[in-house]
């Protein structure tokens, strides 16, 4: 690598001859020279392209839908994978024999060489193990140790005053689970206990005291960094979800759902509707052609109520009306108490009032104060169920623990640590893994969803399909008539059906039959890859049999007239440039089942267009949701042609 | 040129049908020959006469319906492992038959390794030295692609060759060629015939017969008409058949 470096540059000084300058052209040259050999349809079509890109990339409403549809990676992360290890090295002890029975062996040990670093691992693990049947018992200075025979790697006895002294090695084992955070190549890094930390404003804060050091358990503590905030409880605004007896729902703005016990709440403001009507009018229907006259206090969103008065189950008479069959006229007054006078006067038929804060039983007072004013209350006043906008206090509460971060307006307290434990990649004996942590660009395995997704099912389905598609292939070329005419069935029932029906008969069928009957129980995003690759295979087949028998048979008597069977001419003559014919069809069907893989979403796998989906339904945004689902997918397909092509370019054979 | 006592090659009686769509062919109509070790035969007749399929009956890339046919003491027909007869008879097909996909050099080393079991570095040693022994050390890098015909058809000589085989078989090897090129082949297998290797050739070329034949085999109708030392066949012959077909080729 530097000799080479050395020669290059050797060979670009400059030799003194200006003439004899045959430097290669540089990359800008080069771009130059291959952007002038396109066609100008080409040029038009990538500078689109690129100013498509860039208008979506610095658009805040495309920005998002990329966002969801990459499974929103974070920058980093230190949440790899959950992992359980089984960690574990042998350890020596060294005592007297004391005694033996058919399972065990008691020494009495005076010193005790155990090289497991942290010795609460030996011990530790030694009593629990100490139960199994099949063991060694050992005392020492600290007590009887039991070690498990299977655990034994070494034993050697020597006679020594006061019995035989007796050195033991044996394997010890810890089980650590948790979150793997970093992995160097000596050790594993893994969070046993997750932090746990809340942020919130500073407005909130009533009162902070500071714990001293001494009251503090943690290892590593700063003075001053512990405290116990009492603060003020906090107020959530959003739209209504649910108002039950017990709890409180709302949507938050960001789309999410905030779910609180009606007791942690203080206060709450949801909206009352009271509907108060004149008593003359109170059971006279409104005739059809005629008016319908509804008082307002001025400044009360009118709309809402009116919604909120459809929504009742019994609509009061005089303020009942069929749509078009009578004018409704709505009179705002500026005070509540000239808007009750008019009610009560004939002016108008009925008054709605909504209100949230203290007064939203105001109307009802007012009629109680003003028996003789000729105003009723037909239903009682009713609070919105749902859909309206409200705001929640919740109650005062306190909080301990430590300032993790804290800026002008918001502080953040970690009420719980996180701890980590350092482990010896060569002392874990087992290592396995569970579910794979959050998606980041550091930790793409814990992108799950959406382009991820498609690329992993379309990934993992080809390499199958290919699999079954050479197989099949190979049979169909065939003179057996047993294989051939298997494989032809094969082809033909799965050409003749739908992917689509394919796909659903995998989840739908096939997957709970194999779990009832077989035992054996596919995840969705197996049964998308089985059926797309068992789809697949199909095509795959087809294009491996004309690629095998574009080879022309003296390829195959040549082989076979040298002594090679049947199989090895197939692998090492036959194969290798049937392959060759093939990879252009086989790009092909990779592109088109990258495009199909769209289809897994009836399966409810999270993929690119369902996730997609998900974004408009949840935003009615279909002009940006739609059209970044189909670039992500162009994007996809361009590169891989162009990939493909390059293969294709690489494995031609020079004439 | 040694001789044995016993042929290497006992052709006897064998017939062949082809089954096509348009009817049963009788591509071999009882055919008798037999092969000494060192012996050089050449096979003429017109086309269609069964010259190739007889050939190629041999190794049994073509299996016979009726007689038999035992190559060094192995009878074909239901032999267990045609395999390792095959690796023992070298073959030369008329368009070559080359692997295109490998170079001059890998198209040699290939059966070698997996058929012989060689190491690598010893199959690339008998590669090179078959290579020059054809004359074209300096293409083992080539692909088949790169190569004109006279060379293409060398190499596939010395992949056989290769295989160490105690027969080679020539199908017609000269006829795809241009006529500048044949030369250069013919005297391969010139020098071949002269180390007593035992060549079984169907070929049209007079010339080679003279020179390298111990013996000229006329066919006609998937039968053999007439055979003797080659001068006495292509000057003298005593059948009508032959003279007239001699008549059109000289």
């Amino acid at each position: 690598m530097d000799e080479r470096a050395r020669t290059e540059s050797i060979r670009s000084l400059p030799q003194g001859d200006p003439e004899e300058e045959q430097q290669p052209p540089g990359l800008y040259e080069r771009l130059i020279a291959w952007l002038a050999g396109l066609p100008w349809w080409a040029i038009i079509l990538g500078v689109v392209a690129v100013a498509v890109l860039y208008s979506m990339l610095t658009s805040e409403a495309y920005r998002r839908v990329i966002q969801a549809l990459t499974d929103n990676p974070q920058t980093s992360t230190e949440d790899l994978f959950e992992v359980v290890q089984v960690v574990g090295e042998p350890t020596m002890i060294v005592g007297a024999y004391v005694g033996e029975t058919q399972d065990s062996v008691t020494t009495v040990v005076d010193i005790l060489l155990d090289k497991v670093i942290d010795r609460k691992e030996v011990t530790h693990t030694g009593f629990i193990l100490a139960e199994d049947p099949a063991s060694l018992t050992i005392r020492t200075e600290s007590g009887l140790f039991t070690i498990p025979k299977d655990r034994l790697v070494e034993e050697k006895r020597e006679p020594a005053p006061g019995g035989e002294r007796i050195t033991l090695t044996y394997v010890d084992r810890v089980t650590v689970s948790g979150i793997l955070t970093k992995r160097t190549d000596k050790t594993y890094t893994v969070r046993t206990v997750n932090e746990v930390a809340e942020t919130f404003d500073k407005a909130r804060i009533l009162s902070r005291t500071v714990i001293p050091c001494e009251q503090v358990t943690a290892a590593n503590c700063v003075e001053g960094e512990y405290v116990t905030i009492e603060r003020q409880g906090e107020i959530i605004s959003g739209t209504l979800n649910t108002l039950s007896n017990t709890n409180i729902s709302l949507i938050l703005e960001d789309g999410s759902q905030r779910e609180m016990r009606r007791s942690d709440v203080d206060r709450f403001d949801v909206p009352t509707l009271t509907v108060a009507v004149n008593a003359r009018s109170a059971n006279v229907p409104v005739v059809p052609g005629g008016e319908v006259r509804i008082a307002f206090v001025q400044g009360t969103d009118i709309m809402e109520a009116l919604e909120e008065l459809d929504s009742l189950e019994d609509v009061p008479v005089p303020l009942r009306y069929a749509e078009g069959q009578a004018r409704v006229a709505l009179v705002g007054y500026p005070t509540l108490d000239e808007a009750l006078t008019a009610t009560g006067a004939g002016e108008v038929n009925g008054l709605l009032y909504l209100d949230d804060g203290p007064e939203r039983l105001a109307v009802q007072s007012w009629v109680e104060e003003h028996p003789d004013a000729g105003v009723v209350l037909p239903t009682p006043p009713r609070e919105c169920q749902k859909g309206c906008q409200v705001s929640v206090k919740l109650k005062d509460d306190a909080i301990t623990g430590r300032v993790a971060e804290e800026t002008d307006d918001t502080i953040r307290i970690v009420t719980t640590e996180a701890e980590y434990l350092e482990i010896d990649r060569a002392k874990v004996l087992e290592n396995r893994r569970m579910e794979p942590g959050v998606c980041a660009l550091n930790n793409l395995r814990g992108c799950n969803a959406g382009i991820f997704l498609t690329l992993r099912v379309t990934f993992q389905a080809y390499a199958l399909a290919l699999l079954l598609g050479l197989i099949f292939g190979l049979m169909r070329v065939q003179t057996n008539p047993v294989l051939y005419a298997f494989s032809t069935l094969y082809v033909e029932v799965v050409r003749g059906i739908p992917l689509l029906v394919i796909l659903l008969y995998a989840g739908f069928v096939v997957s709970p039959e194999l779990r009832d009957n077989v035992g054996i129980s596919l995840n969705d995003e197996q049964e998308a890859v089985i059926g797309l690759a068992f789809g697949y295979g199909a095509f795959i087949a087809e294009i491996f049999r004309a690629g095998i028998q574009s080879i022309s048979r003296g390829q195959m008597e040549a082989a076979r007239s040298l002594g090679m069977s049947y199989p090895q001419a197939m692998r090492y003559v036959v194969l290798p440039q049937a392959v060759r014919v093939v990879l252009p069809p086989l790009g092909n069907d990779f592109i088109a089942m990258l495009k199909d893989s769209a289809l897994i979403s009836v399966l409810a796998l999270p993929d690119l267009l369902q996730l997609g989906r998900l974004y408009v339904s949840r935003t009615f945004r279909a002009f940006e949701g739609y059209n970044t689902v189909a670039i992500l997918y162009l994007l996809m397909t361009l590169f891989l042609s162009m990939l493909v092509r390059i293969i294709e370019r690489r494995t031609r054979l020079p004439h | 040129m040694a001789r044995g006592t016993e042929p290497i090659i006992q052709i006897r009686n064998v017939h062949k049908r082809f089954h096509t769509l348009r009817g049963t062919v009788h591509a071999l109509r009882g055919v008798s020959l037999d092969v000494m070790p060192g012996e050089v035969v050449v096979i003429v007749g017109p086309s269609g006469s069964g010259k190739s399929t007889l050939l190629r009956c041999i190794n049994r890339l073509e299996t016979i319906d009726s007689g038999s046919i035992v190559v060094d003491g192995i009878p074909l027909k239901g032999a267990r492992n045609i395999n390792k007869v095959r690796a023992e008879v070298g073959m030369v097909f008329q368009s070559f038959n080359l692997f295109p996909d490998r170079t001059a050099l890998g198209n040699i080393v290939l059966a070698q390794r997996v058929v012989r079991k060689r190491k690598k570095a010893e199959a690339i040693a008998k590669a090179h030295d078959l290579l020059a022994k054809v004359g074209i050390p300096e293409k083992a890098d080539a692909y088949p692609g790169q190569l004109s015909g006279g060379q293409q058809q060398r190499v596939a000589i010395a992949r056989a060759l290769a295989m160490d085989p105690k027969i080679m078989l020539f199908d017609e090897p000269t006829s795809a060629l241009d006529p500048e090129m044949i030369k250069e082949v013919l005297d391969v297998m010139l020098a071949l015939a002269k180390e007593g290797m035992t060549m079984v050739v169907v070929s049209h070329e007079m010339g080679f017969a003279r020179a390298a034949a111990d013996r000229a085999v006329f066919m006609d109708g998937g039968m053999i008409i007439e055979e003797g030392t080659p001068d006495v066949l292509f000057s003298n012959p005593s059948h009508e058949r032959t003279k007239l077909f001699l008549s059109k080729i000289l």
